[in-house]
């Protein structure tokens, strides 16, 4: 993932040059900046929408809708915690609270060291490990305080550090 | 292909396939609810209340985007679909805040309105309004968002009628609303406040701003608008006589459909202001005081006789007007002509392409002036040649994105400047100002060399190809490249563009008000003729004339060598019908165009002036040349609705009726000719300008009167064949083609058309003194000289400056920062004004919007500086510039 004064700018060019001219390319377009970068810088909207002779408000419109897609820069990790109704009867509501205790940070929010983005989700899809989680793309379930302590400890988290 | 049948509502219904239900039940008067539908926009079934249920399958569709299949049993009104449609209801009202009571939509709220026909009253819901701020930093357009239902007509106007794209969705689920990128407001997104989308928004979440009053308006009625050379219908909204609101009108076939621009919307303050003349004025003592109607006109009447007694008839002149109507124009040179004996009659727009309409109606024998915008959709390819639509003529502008975004047409831009068109155009040719006939020869020499011409049209209708291809053979594309600035790569790119098409061409102020128009002109009917575009629908001539009613002007009359019907004056023929027709003898002398008029008058030739409905004071170059000429006149007539800088001179003030307060007819730049009724009655003790020509044509002693404007129509349609079908039945008739020019039948006799010499480069004196090419244009804030919209007041609080445009180039070499102030001289005068700085302008050249600042632009461009053939070359001028130390 990519702080905001790191991105650059060149590379994403490059990647707004590989699909010049084709409007109907405007997803695979979004998705390989933000697979490269982490999320869309909103200064690129503008220079995507004019390689693809799209309107800039349509751009927009389409990076806010999906939840894949993203104008906020993300942290390193992306923790996802789930709020399916599974989830919730094993006690996800605390541990939801509990990782935000951890983190220092509310739901949608990144550390300021651009480390951990704490999100929420429907539902993973992953009942049977209910309360779930996910990091990434790796999932951890049948959690407790100790043991999302120690997944934090493993992406780099020490206890008391904000 | 088959018609599908199918029954709704126990109606046995065909129709062709791919018709909506929705579709298939409004044409057979089944009305279904809907809230997300609008004729002009794709149907994108957003609000869901048009479902209807197929009683074969129990399915329950929305009807706008499901299409019809045979055998289908629609019920449209079935319990289940309404209480479908109750619950869509009570829904979008609990999302909705409950100021119905101060809302300014009031009873127009179409949610609403489909709530009380459902008997929705108490929802039982718990209320969610998603409450936003109220968005009104503009002038224009107040967006409060929490009364939003999402039906997307704002988002698809703006991107389907109007194709500016400043809008769409952001964000999803309940916090989805219609956004501006970034979420700027709507002046700082490439929002043009056309208010096509407060028009068409169905609840209050878009409303005007700075409303005369608030609330519903008593009466609706439609009307013509009175700006630019389009036409646009429109319904004014008025409460006790006066205009409070303005909306595209409902009608189907209309040249605006549903959309507007920033003037025709915001712009009719002018109708209501303090400066509007409420009554006839006399100069006495050196002071205009109020007179009645028959001291004034008395004074008119014989100022008139004993001038022409004193001096003759030449000493006489008359100036009509593009703004006022058919009816008007056509009295007006009447009374000049059959009363007055002379021919000194033009109109102000005279400077707006005269020469290059006189060209073409010599070359095309009258032929060629049906131009319907729709055709710029269905055209092959389109080349826009000094013209800039998107401010000018907006509509214009709307029809030609349109070609070119959603039909995939290919459009090239010729023009120095980088205008809006240019973003959505497959090619731009940046060429140096007043270098396009060179542009022109040089693509007629490119196809001519590929071979690539239509061998068949030419055979049949022209004559002097020969010719014409050893004048394009010699064409040194080298040398044309140097002089319009252009590329042969890319002329050959254009070229490649051209080939094998019919060409629509787009001609606007850049060449009909340019120093070599009429050199431009002929080089475009060459590169016509060449390539077989003209005659068929979507190929030809567009010409985008500025005033509502330039083209009616002229064809009623109003210009020293035609007669009504465009007819000339000098044809002896013509000269002994019009004799017959009006049983007097008409004078054969050529008249004084507006020019020669203030010439004469600055000669003291000149004793007397009547002016309908202009204002050349603040639109003509060299105001002061102007008013020292008008104050030499013995007798000063202004008819006009508006105290303006040209009636402060006058001798006697006539108060006229603005278009809204008459009936009457305008010609628009299509050939449409459109009547309307009055709206609203005119002020004071104004009137119609026909009824005060008909009590003139009285008091000058004239046997006929005109007590309605039916008998002006019956008179016209009886004499000019043009417009033979003027007052007949409906208010929308086009120009009849009287000429054999029009649709280029193979089987048609008529004279060939002449191909003109290959012209493909000028002399230019360099002027060290005045480094600079100025540009002078419009921005679609305001119309012509600005007399009107300069009155609105949403326009003023806009707080647009007229920035001179210049590069980054020369901003840099004079030390110049955005917003730093600097004079620009012209030999022939100077004005300051800030500067914004555009990075893709090119070095030598400066952009000045007119209008702005009492139109000062004009003081810098000399009035009889003629070009070609009496093109008015007001359209660039050499300039110096210098920063202005604050």
């Amino acid at each position: 993932m990519t702080k905001p004064e790191e991105i650059d700018w060149g590379q994403l060019e490059a990647i707004i040059d590989k699909h010049r001219g084709e409007s109907w390319a405007l997803i695979p377009l979004l998705q390989d900046i933000q697979e490269t970068f982490g999320y869309i810088p909103e200064e690129s909207i503008e220079t995507i929408a004019e390689a693809l002779n799209l309107f800039a408000s349509q751009v927009q419109g389409v990076i806010s809708f999906y939840a894949g897609l993203s104008l906020k820069p993300k942290g390193k990790y992306v923790i996802k915690a789930c709020r399916g109704t599974a989830c919730h009867v094993k006690g996800g509501r605390s541990i939801l609270r509990y990782m935000k205790k951890e983190l220092g940070l509310d739901e949608g929010e990144t550390s300021p060291d651009y480390k951990f983005t704490l999100e929420t989700v429907a539902c993973l899809g992953a009942c049977f490990l209910a309360p779930a989680m996910m990091v990434n793309r790796a999932y951890f379930g049948k959690l407790s305080p100790p043991k999302v302590t120690s997944i934090l400890a493993e992406y780099g988290k020490k206890k008391g550090e904000d | 292909m088959e018609e599908i049948s199918l029954t709704i509502n126990g109606k046995n219904i065909s129709c062709p396939p791919g018709t909506s239900i929705l579709k298939a039940a409004l044409e057979n008067g089944i009305k279904i609810p809907t809230l997300c539908y609008h004729p002009h926009l794709e149907p994108v079934g957003a609000c869901r209340l048009c479902l209807v249920e197929d009683e074969k399958t129990g399915r329950i569709m929305a009807s706008c985007v499901t299409p019809v299949s045979p055998n289908m049993v629609i019920q449209t009104d079935s319990p289940i679909i309404k209480k479908h449609r109750i619950n869509i209801i009570r829904l979008m009202m609990a999302n909705h805040p409950e100021s119905c009571i101060v809302c300014s939509q009031g009873n127009r709220c179409e949610l609403r309105q489909i709530a009380a026909e459902l008997g929705v009253g108490q929802i039982g819901l718990y209320p969610m309004p998603h409450y936003t701020g109220l968005e009104e930093a503009n002038p224009f357009i107040i967006r409060d968002l929490s009364k939003c239902i999402l039906c997307g007509k704002c988002i698809r106007a703006d991107h389907e009628l109007v194709v500016v794209g400043a809008i769409d969705y952001n964000l999803r689920g309940f916090k989805s609303r219609p956004s501006t990128v970034h979420e700027m407001p709507l002046e700082k997104s490439s929002c043009t406040f056309c208010g096509t989308c407060v028009s068409l928004c169905p609840t209050g979440a878009l409303s005007l701003k700075n409303t005369r009053y608030v609330g519903s308006p008593q009466n609706e009625s439609s009307t013509i608008c009175g700006f630019c050379g389009v036409g646009c219908s429109l319904v004014m909204g008025s409460v006790d006589g006066q205009i409070i609101e303005v909306n595209p009108s409902h009608k189907e076939g209309t040249v605006n459909r549903s959309t507007l621009c920033v003037r025709g919307h915001f712009s009719h303050d002018f109708l209501n202001v303090s400066e509007r003349l409420t009554s006839p004025l006399i100069r006495r003592d050196g002071e205009l005081s109020p007179a009645t109607w028959d001291e004034a006109l008395e004074v008119v009447a014989k100022g008139l006789k004993s001038i022409k007694k004193k001096n003759g008839p030449q000493s006489l002149a008359f100036l009509g007007s593009s703004k006022c109507t058919v009816e008007e124009n056509y009295l007006f040179q009447k009374i000049v002509r059959v009363i007055l004996g002379t021919n000194n009659v033009d109109n102000c727009s005279y400077g707006s392409g005269k020469a290059v309409i006189n060209l073409i109606n010599e070359k095309l024998n009258g032929g060629g002036r049906i131009k319907p915008l729709a055709g710029l959709e269905a055209a092959e390819m389109i080349f826009v040649v000094g013209a800039d639509p998107t401010q000018s003529v907006p509509v214009v502008g709307y029809s030609l994105k349109r070609a070119s975004n959603m039909k995939r047409i290919p459009l090239i831009v010729a023009d120095p400047r980088k205008t809006d068109l240019v973003s959505f155009s497959s090619l731009w040719l940046p060429l140096a100002p007043h270098s396009d006939f060179a542009m022109l020869n040089a693509l007629a020499a490119i196809l001519y060399k590929r071979q690539s011409y239509d061998i068949d049209f030419i055979n049949k209708f022209t004559e002097g190809f020969d010719l014409y291809c050893d004048g394009l053979s010699s064409v040194d594309l080298k040398k044309v490249s140097r002089f319009t600035g252009l590329d042969i790569k890319l002329m050959e790119k254009a070229a490649d563009l051209i080939e094998g098409k019919k060409i629509a061409f787009v001609i606007g102020h850049g060449i009909m008000q340019q120093r070599y128009g009429t050199l431009a002109m002929d080089a475009l009917l060459n590169l016509a003729l060449m390539t077989g575009s003209l005659g068929g629908d979507g190929q030809g001539i567009y010409l985008l004339a500025r005033e509502n009613n330039q083209m009616g002007a002229w064809d009623m009359g109003a210009a020293p060598d035609f007669l009504p019907g465009r007819q000339s004056l000098y044809n002896d023929i013509i000269r002994k019908h019009w004799e017959q027709n009006w049983e007097v003898k008409l004078s054969p002398d050529p008249g004084l165009n507006i020019i020669r008029m203030i010439e004469e008058a600055e000669k003291h030739n000149l004793k007397a002036l009547y002016i309908m409905g202009e204002n050349p004071l603040r639109s003509l170059p060299q105001p002061k040349r102007i008013s020292n000429a008008l104050n030499n006149l013995e007798l000063l007539i202004v008819q006009d609705i508006l105290d303006t800088e040209t009636t402060q001179l006058a001798d006697v003030v006539l108060p006229g009726a603005a278009f809204s307060e008459k009936g009457g007819t305008f010609t628009n730049l299509e050939g449409r000719i459109q009547s309307f009724e009055p709206v609203v009655s005119p002020p004071g003790e104004a009137k119609p300008d026909w009824e005060i020509l008909d009590l003139l044509f009285a008091k000058m002693g004239y046997s006929k009167r005109y007590s309605s404007l039916k008998d002006i129509r019956a008179e016209i349609s009886n004499l000019v064949p043009m417009y033979s079908e003027l007052g007949g039945n409906g208010v929308e008739t086009w120009i009849k083609e009287t000429s054999n020019m029009r649709l280029f039948h193979p089987d048609r006799e008529r004279e060939p058309i002449h191909f003109s010499p290959v012209i493909t480069t000028k002399n230019e004196k360099s002027e060290k003194d005045y480094p600079f090419t100025a540009i002078l244009g419009s921005l679609r804030y305001h119309l012509g000289s600005g007399t009107r919209t300069g009155y609105s007041d949403r326009i003023r609080d806009f707080g647009l400056k007229g920035e001179a445009e210049m590069s980054s180039e020369d901003s840099a070499g004079l030390n110049l920062k955005e917003g730093d102030k600097v004079r620009i001289s012209s030999p022939y005068g100077s004005i300051s004004r800030e500067v914004t700085i555009k990075r893709d302008l090119s070095p030598g050249l400066i952009f000045i919007p007119i209008a702005f600042q009492n139109n000062d632009s004009r003081q810098l461009i000399e009035l009889t500086q003629l070009g070609e053939a009496d093109s008015p070359g007001w359209k660039e001028c050499q300039v110096k510039v210098e920063k202005l130390e604050t």
